[in-house]
């Protein structure tokens, strides 16, 4: 096992170079002059020179990417060229956000997602499988922000029982220790913030996960099913054990291997689509950060948080294939 | 009273493509300790009629039609589910084809031992696996406690078979049913499971079911033998008596189609021309008419049934002097038999009654059409790959959805 | 045996008969069967009409509107009243699929060609080509999704060019490990092994047997990349990385105009939504329906 993970985390060393080039030429060869360019057109002369000399733009391309990669491993990511912010700091306190509302989008599309597929598979060909088969179709083909904007308009605008944006009521005074709202209220030992906080979570989460719950209902069901119909699940049922167990034990502990692969992409789909979340409902993580970046053109926020995301979802993949060979001892002992 | 009664047991499996007859009226009987082969071709019905017995057809398309199947004096086909369940497992056992894919791969040996033993005795886990070691040494698994821990694959095919003996006799059944229990393993390895299962159900005084295509395998383990063709039973008798007087033109052509070491320097193989019957028809006449050469025109009206061949009244049906019946209008004699083909002068076989033509396979069936649900369940008896894909392409992967976050 | 002729085994025929067919007109006929497919191709032809004729079934022009009429509900002269310049939002859905038809297959296009490109090359090859390949093709999916899309047009600057070669980009990997894929399980078949036995040359394997036999799962997935990439072209736009107001309508773009005024003005938001939505169901509910009719297997 431990000889796995060890190959897994050498194969990971690559991708995380090539990762780094890229990200290196993102910003080091932009057209014209990089720092100008990072800097805008009307920066004075010293602020692009220091801009050129914290790049290392007078150095050869080796020696710039060497600067970089040594910057990153040092924690240096190089600071906000609208507030001059040191963006480790920026980075810390707006992830815990994006965090939240991707894990809220997970429990969701996975607790709803997986019972769905179960229910569909085992009662296949009937009106309710066909019933999961559409709502897994229309999920599948409604984009976050279509779905976000819509919960709003209903939920927040017509019904007014949920709040339209924000993480927590901007009344409430929350004193921000970790960032991670659900946890600072309860820190506080004010629940009332904590449901106040989940129920601002509740909007976004479901138009984030309501894709992954799609794909993931669709997979769950197409992997009950298949495995449903192996040899060794007949044997399990010669051999006298009950229903329940057969299902919970004999079917569902090879149907979870599939789940969890698709469980781990996800948290890709779940980390892009948290973009476009947090912008409809003004939810402060790090995806608002890069949009507005973007708007800024403020490469290095956009380079580094580029970087983040690719490393958070670089280790749920290597967590996934953990969970997967611990799941299935053909891998483990492989 | 004998162990097990089937009576007329009649299965049809409800299909998109129609209804599948798949067992037409099977009636036999076992004692308890006796061993009975059941031999037959892919998709004769064999799998499906013991699958019926321990009710595990696929649902819902496999349904038992009609008959009684009797086990200790119970009627199988209506008692509650819950009842069945506490049959299967300790009462009758089975052991499938495939050891490679008949054990879950995802759980240790000892949990799917273990779970047997406790779904059936009231012991305690500790207990339950004590019994497994003992288990597993039975069946000559070396190091017994040390593999418990160890997940299938870690096994040979053979090895992987005798765990599937082990947990089939783990409550000691009085009826194991073993389907096709050695045609996925090497021919070496086949003998060596064969005598297990022989010495251990003659051990445990176990009546034994051994379902098979192959006539070599019952040859030397069964003590009687039934013949299945296109669900029916066409001929029955002890294992000696129909190797030595084989007497329905199937039994005939079955023995003639495989090479055997004795065979006569210069006697050809005879294969059965032909396949057999689309199972989608409601069978009429003898089933093997269509392909048989001794046919006369009652074959293809009206199927005889069995008859004890010397036509004495009282027949026997179980044991050492059960009665050798066959189901044919038009029995070969004991010199056709041994030449494969008729050899009276100037006889012919019937030709079809007009507008029957299609019997000969210019049908509207195929196995193809059966959709995937034959296939599954005949999967572990059919040499045919059900659903060729079509000049091997490779098929696009699952429906994988794509997630961009958007 | 006394028996008359009779044909070939059961389970040559089948096979045979389908192959003497052809595989496309015999999967051909398997979509005209499947009725989700059937729905899909209706919506992907109402979509394809409606952007070829958007000139003709718009009652106004799209860039036309006067502040008088602005944040009109729907009416019998604006259907789907009017946005916040007060232009006709019906016209500027219609001209709104001929951006994202355009935008949509452009993208899929040059990521099907440049991801076919490498994966042929990575499973034809094979070897450290392959090796050097798909490591590049790991690097380009340890970018989640969109991300990798908005850096590259926050690189280009922002839009509708730039969005169609991003959202390429992002389908790239996914078409190279497509195509290698299905090529590297060619390279085992059956009647590879036996073009090679009888001294087929590498090229002539691949172009005549492989190639084109790979192509299968290749035009499934673009027809569901087709649904993705209207997703995420819109979305772009719903970024603000479209193309900017005074142009051509763009369904995210128009979108994100209008979440100032979800409150006075829902419709602004509902119209170009269903618009998108229906767009994708159509191309997701075909790709599932060819998918079907491609896999032999797949025939209930």
């Amino acid at each position: 096992m431990i000889k796995y993970i060890v190959r897994r985390l050498i194969g990971a060393i690559p991708v995380l170079i090539g990762l780094s080039i890229i990200l290196f030429a993102f910003v080091h060869l932009l057209p014209g002059d990089p720092a100008t360019a990072i800097l805008g057109q009307h920066a004075t002369p010293e602020r692009v020179a220091k801009m050129r000399a914290y790049l290392g733009l007078d150095l050869p391309l080796w020696q710039q990417y060497l600067m970089y990669v040594g910057g990153i491993l040092q924690g240096d990511f190089g600071s906000s060229v609208i507030n001059n912010q040191p963006l480790l700091k920026e980075l810390m306190t707006r992830f815990p956000a994006t965090i939240e509302l991707t894990l809220g989008a997970m429990i969701y599309a996975a607790g709803v997602g997986i019972p769905l597929g179960r229910y569909a598979a085992r009662h296949a060909q009937g009106w309710s499988d066909g019933a999961v088969t559409v709502i897994s179709l229309v999920g599948i083909s409604i984009p976050v922000f279509v779905l976000g904007l819509t919960l709003q308009y209903i939920f927040a605008v017509q019904l007014d029982v949920l709040p339209a944006a924000g993480r927590i009521d901007p009344r409430a005074n929350l004193q921000i220790q970790s960032n991670f709202i659900l946890i600072d209220s309860l820190l506080m030992g004010r629940p009332d913030l904590f449901i106040d906080g989940i129920s601002h979570l509740i909007l976004p989460a479901i138009a984030l996960g309501s894709i992954p719950l799609a794909i993931i209902a669709r997979i769950t069901r197409a992997s009950v099913l298949d495995v449903s119909n192996e040899d060794h699940v007949r044997t399990a049922r010669a051999k006298g054990l009950t229903e329940r167990r057969v299902d919970g034990r004999h079917i569902m502990r090879n149907a979870w291997l599939p789940v969890v692969t698709v469980l781990g992409i996800q948290v890709g789909g779940l980390l892009a689509g948290a973009v476009i979340t947090e912008t409809v409902f003004a939810w402060g993580g790090v995806g608002r950060f890069v949009v507005e970046a973007i708007n800024n053109r403020d490469y290095l926020v956009v380079q580094n948080t580029i970087l983040i995301f690719a490393l958070v979802f670089l280790a749920v993949n290597l967590i996934v294939d953990i969970l997967y060979a611990f799941l299935n001892p053909r891998i483990r002992y492989a | 009273m004998a162990l097990l009664s089937v009576e007329d047991l009649v299965v049809r499996f409800r299909t998109h493509e129609g209804t599948i007859h798949a067992v037409n009226g099977v009636t036999f009987e076992l004692e308890e300790g006796e061993r009975l082969g059941l031999v037959g071709e892919s998709g004769c019905g064999k799998s499906v009629t013991n699958l019926a017995i321990i009710r595990l057809l696929p649902k819902p398309a496999g349904r038992i039609e009609g008959g009684r199947v009797l086990f200790d004096g119970q009627d199988l086909t209506v008692l509650p589910e819950a009842e069945v369940r506490d049959i299967r497992g300790s009462d009758i056992a089975m052991i499938f084809q495939d050891p490679m894919t008949s054990l879950n791969p995802v759980l240790t040996i000892r949990e799917q031992m273990v779970e047997t033993i406790q779904a059936h005795r009231k012991v305690t886990k500790a207990e339950a696996e004590k019994r497994a070691v003992e288990l597993l040494a039975m069946v000559g698994i070396p190091k017994a406690a040390d593999r418990l821990k160890d997940y299938p694959h870690q096994f040979s095919g053979g090895m992987r078979q005798r765990v599937m003996i082990a947990i089939a006799l783990a409550l000691e059944p009085k009826l194991l049913i073993a389907d096709e229990p050695t045609t996925a393993l090497d021919v070496t390895i086949q003998a060596q499971v064969l005598d297990l299962l022989r010495n251990l159900t003659t051990e445990q005084g176990t009546a034994l079911v051994l379902i098979t295509h192959d006539l070599g395998v019952v040859a030397g383990m069964t003590q009687r033998i039934n013949v299945m063709y296109a669900g029916f039973i066409v001929e029955t008798a002890t294992t000696a008596d129909l190797f030595a007087h084989p007497s329905h033109p199937y039994t005939i052509g079955l023995l003639h189609s495989v090479p055997r070491l004795d065979a006569v320097e210069g006697e050809e193989l005879i294969p059965i021309e032909g396949r057999p019957p689309d199972m989608r028809r409601a069978p009429t006449g003898c089933p093997f008419a269509p392909r048989c050469a001794w046919r006369l025109e009652a074959c293809w009206a009206d199927n005889p049934g069995l008859r004890a061949l010397s036509g004495e009244e009282t027949v026997v049906t179980t044991g050492e002097r059960a009665t050798h019946r066959s189901a044919c209008h038009n029995p070969p004699t004991a010199e056709e038999a041994a030449a494969g083909r008729p050899l009276r002068a100037g006889f012919t076989a019937a030709p079809p009654p007009s507008g029957a033509i299609d019997e000969l396979g210019g049908t509207t069936a195929n196995i193809d059409d059966f959709g995937g649900l034959v296939a599954a369940i005949e999967a572990e008896e059919s040499p045919i790959e059900p659903f060729p894909s079509a000049a091997g392409l490779p098929l696009p992967p699952e429906p994988e959805r794509r997630n961009d976050g958007i | 045996m006394a028996a008359p002729a009779i044909p070939a085994g059961r389970s040559a025929r089948p096979a045979e008969a389908r192959a003497s067919r052809g595989l496309w007109s015999d999967a051909f006929r398997r979509l005209l069967r499947n009725g989700p497919a059937l729905v899909g191709l209706f919506l992907i032809a109402l979509f394809v009409l409606t952007a070829a004729l958007a000139p003709v079934i718009a009652p106004y022009p799209p860039l036309a509107g006067s502040l008088a009429d602005r944040l009109q509900p729907p009416t019998a002269e604006h259907w789907m009243g009017t946005d916040m310049q007060g232009r006709d939002e019906f016209s500027r859905v219609i001209f709104g699929a001929q951006v994202s038809l355009v935008a949509g297959v452009v993208s899929v296009v040059m990521g099907v060609t440049i991801g076919g490109l490498i994966g042929a090359l990575a499973g034809g090859i094979g070897g450290k080509v392959d090796a050097v390949l798909m490591r590049v093709v790991d690097v380009m999916l340890s970018i989640p999704g969109i991300l990798l899309a908005i850096g590259i047009v926050a690189w280009l600057d922002r839009g509708l060019p730039q969005i169609m070669f991003a959202v390429a980009m992002v389908n790239v990997p996914i078409f190279a490990r497509i195509l290698r894929g299905s090529l590297l399980s060619l390279r085992e078949a059956d009647y590879v092994t036996a073009s090679r036995s009888v001294g087929a040359s590498r090229g002539r394997l691949l172009a005549r047997h492989m190639l084109p036999n790979s192509l299968t799962p290749l035009i499934v997935a673009a027809t569901l990349a087709l649904a993705t990439a209207i997703i995420d072209v819109a979305g772009l736009g719903f970024l603000g990385l479209g193309p900017p107001d005074p142009r051509t309508p763009e369904w995210g773009t128009m979108l994100t105009d209008s979440t100032k005024f979800l409150r006075q003005a829902p419709w602004l938001i509902i119209f170009p939504g269903v618009a998108i939505v229906i767009t994708a169901i159509g191309f997701n509910l075909l790709g599932d329906g060819l998918r079907e009719s491609l896999d032999p297997r797949m025939k209930r």
